[in-house]
């Protein structure tokens, strides 16, 4: 066996297992559809093991909307059962203009209570960012339009797909090549793959940057752009999420019969939380009302 | 508890074994593919008439980013961590003050004749591939629609960028890294990256 292929086979080497009902800790859940009212205790399917990397995700949220509060409260909500460190933004942090105004209004007023209470927010630039948004104190993108950071044993890399240039295809390539870590998570506004009917799948990124992410064991890769949530199914060994849905919905976007989906959600607006413990990543996908509409855990089998 | 390591560990069982077989397979593939996205990000190859043209039109953005570099070591330096208003505040008198060192500056004053006949050529070049349609969807993707072809005005704040393919990015002259290529339409914009002022444009640079 050559050593290329070796070391594909430890590196990309997962597992996935949805669990439907079953429920751990604090969780009051019946299945994985199971709403949350504002008294009730809210449905929790994440582990939450000692000394774990607990982060969430969101992803096109900078409408300033009523809605966009409400994904932004329920998080808060979820925060107290559910302490989260950090949360990944898959770009678009801001709509229809960039004055001081709007960083307010569609962003630190927003998410107010979470900074309060020190959660750092890693920022994504979408097609409406302007570049300039990297020098925003609570996007922590420390003046770079691409960046990586670690958190325990997982690596993060923030691209920016909106403009995919030598140099950054460049870099993603040289990181990823010295990079040990034992989970490699990948984020970014345009979805390679998206079953959604407005945008849907980025063929030309994904010519450029799959054949990277195989490469070098990227195991998770997670976007925004369509304004849906859709677990793909795994695409040559990499699980690929759309969570674009922070702030903007666009309702019944996700075509029904896609063969890429192995779960979708477009009735409403959604966030993820997400759990790193060993070799196990944990994920849950809320909706705006507290309905759990996914969750399930990847085995990274290089661990074990 | 139990139940559910019963359940991972059946579903590990199985799944591992499926996931091995697939990446098996598909690992001599894998080489294959990732050479051609790197053969993919090869810029073509240029005659010396087009060298020429390259360098003069690299020496034209050179001019440009000599004079907003100049302008920008004049302004409050913007740190990396940086209020809304510190950006809001930058980013209006950068554009001012460019804006009024840029006066006179025209439509083709970067985009010359040359460099504009090389940049259609290789466009049309990369859209007569099997790619073209995924090519056009990418660009013509997005609502641009409005925004005003104007040397030395901003591209509209309110307005959103059409994403730039990275297998064409890497076929277009090199641009310096303060500048952005950015699509309206057919048309071909060369825009400021902090201040968003428009540098140039060529109309038309899509077949």
């Amino acid at each position: 066996m050559n050593k290329f292929l070796a070391s594909v086979l430890l590196a990309v080497s997962l597992v996935f297992a949805t669990f439907g009902n079953i429920t751990y800790g604090q969780a009051v859940a019946k299945g994985t559809r199971t709403a949350a009212s504002v008294s009730s205790p809210l449905p929790l399917t994440l582990p939450l093991k000692e000394g774990s990397v607990r982060f969430a995700v969101i992803g096109d949220t900078g409408s300033g909307t009523p809605e966009q509060r409400q994904v932004a409260d329920m998080m808060v909500r979820y925060r107290g059962v559910y302490p989260f460190d950090f949360v990944l933004m898959m770009g678009d942090n801001l709509y229809g203009g960039e004055s001081a105004k709007d960083f307010q209004t569609k962003f630190s007023d927003v998410y107010r209570q979470l900074l309060d209470n020190n959660v750092k927010f890693y920022a994504s630039l979408g097609n409406h960012d302007l570049p300039i948004q990297v020098n925003y104190e609570y996007f922590n993108m420390n003046g770079k339009e691409y960046y990586r950071f670690k958190k325990g044993n997982i690596a993060f890399y923030a691209l920016n797909s909106t403009y995919m240039d030598k140099k950054q295809v460049q870099w993603i390539e040289d990181e990823l090549a010295k990079d040990t870590s034992d989970w490699k998570i990948a984020f970014f506004h345009h979805p390679p793959y998206s079953s959604a009917s407005k945008h849907g799948s980025d063929k030309q990124l994904r010519e450029v940057l799959e054949p990277i992410f195989v490469k070098y064991g990227v195991n998770v890769v997670l976007t925004g752009h369509d304004h849906v949530y859709e677990r793909i199914k795994p695409q040559k060994g990499i699980y690929y999420f759309v969570s674009g849905a922070g702030g903007k919905l666009r309702s019944g976007d996700v075509k029904n019969s896609s063969p890429l989906t192995e779960k979708a959600f477009d009735r409403d607006m959604h966030f993820m939380l997400w759990e790193a413990a060993g070799n196990e990543l944990y994920f849950q996908a809320i909706s705006r009302t507290g309905e759990t509409v996914d969750s399930g855990v990847i085995v990274n089998q290089k661990k074990k | 508890m139990k139940n559910r390591e019963q359940l991972i560990s059946a579903a590990t069982i199985v799944l591992t074994l499926t996931s091995l077989a697939v990446t098996a397979s598909g690992s001599a593939l894998l080489t294959a593919s990732s050479q051609q996205a790197v053969e993919q990000l090869k810029p073509p190859p240029v005659s010396s008439a087009d060298k020429r043209t390259l360098v003069a039109f690299e020496n034209r953005m050179k001019s440009y980013v000599k004079l907003r570099n100049a302008l920008k070591a004049k302004l409050p330096k913007l740190s990396k961590d940086s209020t809304p208003e510190q950006i809001e505040s930058y980013r209006k008198t950068f554009e001012e003050r460019m804006r009024a060192a840029r006066m006179g500056a025209k439509n083709g004053d970067l985009f010359r004749a040359g460099v504009a006949s090389y940049i259609r050529k290789t466009l049309r070049t990369e859209f007569q591939g099997k790619d073209r349609a995924e090519l056009r969807d990418v660009i013509f993707d997005e609502e641009t629609t409005g925004i005003p072809l104007r040397v030395n005005y901003t591209y509209p704040e309110k307005k959103e960028f059409a994403e730039m393919p990275a297998t064409l990015l890497a076929k277009l002259p090199q641009v310096a890294k303060e500048l952005r290529y950015r699509f309206v339409g057919k048309n071909l914009l060369l825009v400021d990256r902090d201040n968003n002022l428009i540098i140039d444009y060529m109309v038309d640079a899509l077949p």
